[in-house]
């Protein structure tokens, strides 16, 4: 009975202990920001308090590197600044995009942001987001990661005319990848549908990888992708890129691949990776790391850093992303109900 | 002679002493986060890449690989001596490692599980160099159709899961493809079972089920007697009997293969190779009822196959420039950082950079080889610790480790509640491998099956239109009669020998 008190005790001591670290843990992230919130927006950025720059994606991929160049030049424009980055992966962004929403309007908690995801993550009713448009202020965009269409080197498809013909003729028979449901690829592919009047077949892969594989193995018969993630494929020959989603031509494409506008289809699109403040932060604090954003984002540093990790510059400044923002909760809308069929 | 020649240029790149530096610093790291519960490669590898930027190209990517590969060995350490799977790929060897560890042969198992890991590794990096062309016109040939019918072929190994009760064994599958359930549906997105938290949308994490299934219920377990010292006879022996070497040679073989194959294929993950290891090295075994009382093949062979995954899937990084999982994406990214474009035209333009690092490869699991066995010894003092002790640090170091991967606490009350699943299951006597497998290969069987209706637009024929899809599929259905009847036959002995038994 006794070693049985003993153990018991032991246990809830361990137990405890193992409370209190994680409670702390939690704590340390919470408590600067309730000091800051008393702060005049004059001192911003407080010396000595760090901005927490909040990432929905894991670490290391795409929009964690593109974010780690940003903040690389937002603390030598803003001398003295410290940022944090945190990672809250999941959910396809939405994670981090609740921790953003949730967090104090001060200014010193900032999400890396990604259009349309983020849109779609509160317009889907589904998804049960506990945030809306209004939780965010859209600060500024740094890169587009514009859309494509390609096939295997040995396609018989030569242009998107040709993929259309087929189409038509074929309803439901060619085979398209997207790169997830709900992915901005899956948006764009049912875009493509509308426009051109065609019905191909979806097939929803988890990610560009799996997607460039079954091309490539002609398991299906084309890939809508993006640019950063097929790029490196175009490059080693293995695939041919048909149509580009952007309303220019792409530097990290060879020469002559055309725009879909260029080939007589209105279709722009693609994804969008920008940073947002919570909703309700004081405006002189949004001017303030507005400007910030305005100098890093254009510095010559950051472009090069960018084009090197083969993503799109696309600066937009903090009504411009406001606009655009707003302007694909209105395509989005309409896109949803189509994923649902 | 090319190859040969090429790879001997290799070996004069990796074997210069600052790019041997790196190859170290990368095993040593690699082993190091293994050996932490919670930091996979993928988060280990992303925080070197800041580094790599400053570094000379091979170097860096010398030692990002590294410890992509070294990950495989540290991850052991901790399921054998303390039932915490410190990676998820090792979580299988949580079963028979900890087991042999109890009944002191620990050491036994890490040295047997280091030896696998370099063969494994080392046969994956061999057949990069050898047979990289025919391997990757493989993977290419694994669509959705194909890997569906891997993956009914993987369920059809569940029966070999059995312990004493086949109904407990299938019902345990079936939790497993339960929880599988939860998430974002793959069809049409709506959430499943989620009760409206967020957390749940990606489906349930696979480490804190693991870590509460094996790490917590075992301390509770353990809680219930007075705190005795868990590992008896802990000064025997760490080197391998000729016995030991003699059981876990196949396994080894096996191992070795299977990891490479399925490395190659993208969406499999290492932890799908490993349990799949383990439960065919269960199905050929002679004695398959004592798998999880401490048998080196049930080590030996999942072990094996994790590295022959990790060091296989990075071939088609190098045919194809396709990086076969998330940490081989962070390695590309390493590439790409430096003007480098991974794929059949590096070993024309870069050719010292290409074979400098396929030699580290070997280069780097010696390194490891070297690192990890006489560690071994160390580690295991570990174990002398007085365990009202030790299972407080254990307990801490799951919470953290469990906190980490996504850094929220809800990651940590989903381990403790399958602490207290796993706890009651013991006490039930319920079988918890089923679990895990169906747990692990469910969602990708649901996807590839939902991938290949796409493809088809709901034409069930597509799934044995393929010669691959449909040899796996016949293979599947053998295995299952092959199992339905052996366990008729093995439930019937057994109960003629109780009766025996009960006359006499």
């Amino acid at each position: 009975m006794k070693n049985k008190t003993r153990s018991f005790v032991c246990a809830a001591t361990v137990i405890c202990f193992a409370v209190t670290v994680l409670v702390g843990m939690s704590m340390f992230g919470s408590v600067p920001m309730a000091l800051a919130a008393a702060a005049p927006a004059k001192n911003f950025p407080a010396t000595g308090k760090n901005i927490t720059l909040v990432i929905g994606y894991t670490a290391g991929g795409p929009t964690d590197m593109g974010a780690r160049i940003a903040v690389g030049a937002l603390e030598k424009v803003m001398a003295g600044a410290k940022f944090d980055i945190i990672y809250k992966p999941g959910a396809t962004g939405q994670a981090g995009a609740t921790f953003v929403a949730k967090s104090k309007p001060d200014g010193y908690t900032m999400g890396v942001t990604n259009v349309p995801a983020v849109n779609v993550s509160y317009l889907d009713p589904d998804r049960q987001a506990v945030y809306g448009r209004k939780s965010f202020q859209p600060l500024a965009n740094m890169v587009v990661d514009p859309g494509l269409i390609a096939v295997r080197m040995d396609s018989p498809f030569k242009s998107i005319a040709d993929i259309i013909k087929a189409a038509k003729a074929n309803p439901h028979k060619i085979t398209i990848t997207t790169t997830g449901l709900q992915s901005t690829e899956h948006f764009w592919s049912l875009r493509l549908q509308n426009l051109t009047n065609t019905q191909f077949a979806l097939v929803h892969f988890e990610g560009t990888v799996p997607a460039v594989m079954a091309v490539l193995g002609g398991k299906v018969d084309v890939l809508f992708g993006n640019v950063s993630d097929v790029s490196s494929h175009v490059k080693n020959g293995t695939v041919r890129v048909l149509g580009l989603l952007d309303d220019r031509e792409s530097p990290f494409l060879p020469p002559g691949v055309k725009t879909l506008q260029a080939q007589g289809i209105p279709l722009v699109g693609g994804s969008f990776r920008g940073f947002s403040l919570p909703g309700g932060t004081p405006k002189e604090i949004v001017n303030i790391l507005g400007d910030a954003m305005r100098k890093a984002l254009n510095s010559d540093e950051v472009k090069e850093k960018l084009s090197k990790i083969g993503l799109t510059w696309r600066y937009m400044d903090t009504p411009q992303f406001e606009k655009f923002w707003d302007e694909m909760d209105e395509t989005m809308v309409k896109l949803i109900p189509i994923t649902k069929q | 002679m090319d190859v040969l020649q090429n790879l001997m240029n290799g070996f004069a790149v990796a074997l210069t002493p600052q790019n041997l530096m790196f190859a170290f610093i990368g095993s040593f790291l690699g082993t190091a986060i293994g050996v932490l519960p919670g930091i996979g490669p993928a988060a280990g590898c992303a925080l070197l890449i800041p580094l790599t930027g400053h570094l000379d190209p091979t170097g860096s990517i010398i030692m990002l690989t590294a410890l992509f590969y070294g990950t495989q060995y540290g991850g052991t350490i901790t399921s054998v001596l303390l039932n915490v799977p410190g990676e998820a790929a090792s979580a299988v060897t949580c079963i028979d490692g900890y087991q042999m560890a109890k009944k002191g042969r620990g050491g036994v198992a890490l040295s047997i599980s280091a030896i696998g890991s370099f063969i494994g590794g080392t046969f994956a990096s061999v057949s990069l160099i050898l047979i990289a062309g025919p391997l990757t016109r493989m993977a290419l040939e694994f669509g959705p159709v194909e890997f569906f019918a891997l993956m009914v072929l993987g369920l059809s190994l569940l029966m070999g899961l059995a312990g004493k009760s086949m109904v407990k064994t299938f019902m345990m599958g079936i939790v497993g493809l339960l929880l599988a359930m939860i998430g974002m549906d793959p069809v049409r997105g709506s959430p499943r079972f989620t009760f409206g938290r967020m957390e749940l949308m990606d489906g349930i994490g696979f480490v804190p089920v693991i870590m509460g299934l094996f790490g917590l219920a075992e301390i509770l377990e353990n809680a219930e007697a007075e705190f005795k010292q868990v590992f008896q006879n802990m000064l025997s022996s760490l080197v391998p009997t000729r016995q030991d070497i003699k059981d876990s040679a196949m396994p080894i073989v096996r191992g070795s293969l299977l990891g490479t194959v399925l490395g190659l294929i993208p969406g499999m993950t290492n932890t799908a190779s490993s349990f799949l290891s383990y439960v065919m090295e269960k199905k050929l075994s002679k004695y398959p009822e004592k798998f999880g009382t401490g048998v080196i093949e049930g080590v030996a062979g999942p072990e094996t196959a994790n590295n022959a995954h990790a060091n296989g899937a990075l071939i088609p990084l190098f045919t194809l420039g396709i990086p076969a999982s998330p940490t081989i994406a962070v390695i590309m990214g390493a590439f790409m950082m430096n003007g480098l474009i991974p794929g059949p035209f590096l070993f024309k333009d870069q050719p010292a950079l290409v074979w400098g690092v396929i030699a580290s490869f070997f280069v780097g699991n010696v390194i490891l080889l070297i690192l990890n066995l006489p560690l071994i010894g160390i580690w295991i003092k570990v174990l002398k610790m007085p365990y009202s002790i030790l299972f407080g640090l254990i307990l801490a170091f799951m919470v953290v480790g469990v906190y980490s991967i996504d850094n929220t606490t809800f990651d940590v009350m989903i381990m403790g509640l399958f602490g207290l699943f796993g706890y009651l299951l013991r006490k039930l006597d319920f079988p918890m491998a089923p679990v895990v497998l169906t747990l692990i290969l469910g969602p990708l069987m649901e996807r590839s099956l939902r991938k290949s209706m796409e493809i088809s637009q709901g034409d069930f024929s597509i799934l044995w239109s393929s010669p691959i899809s449909a040899g796996l599929l016949i293979v599947a259905a053998v295995f299952l009669i092959s199992s339905a009847f052996s366990f008729q036959l093995f439930g019937r002995k057994a109960k003629s020998s109780r009766a025996e038994d009960e006359e006499v």
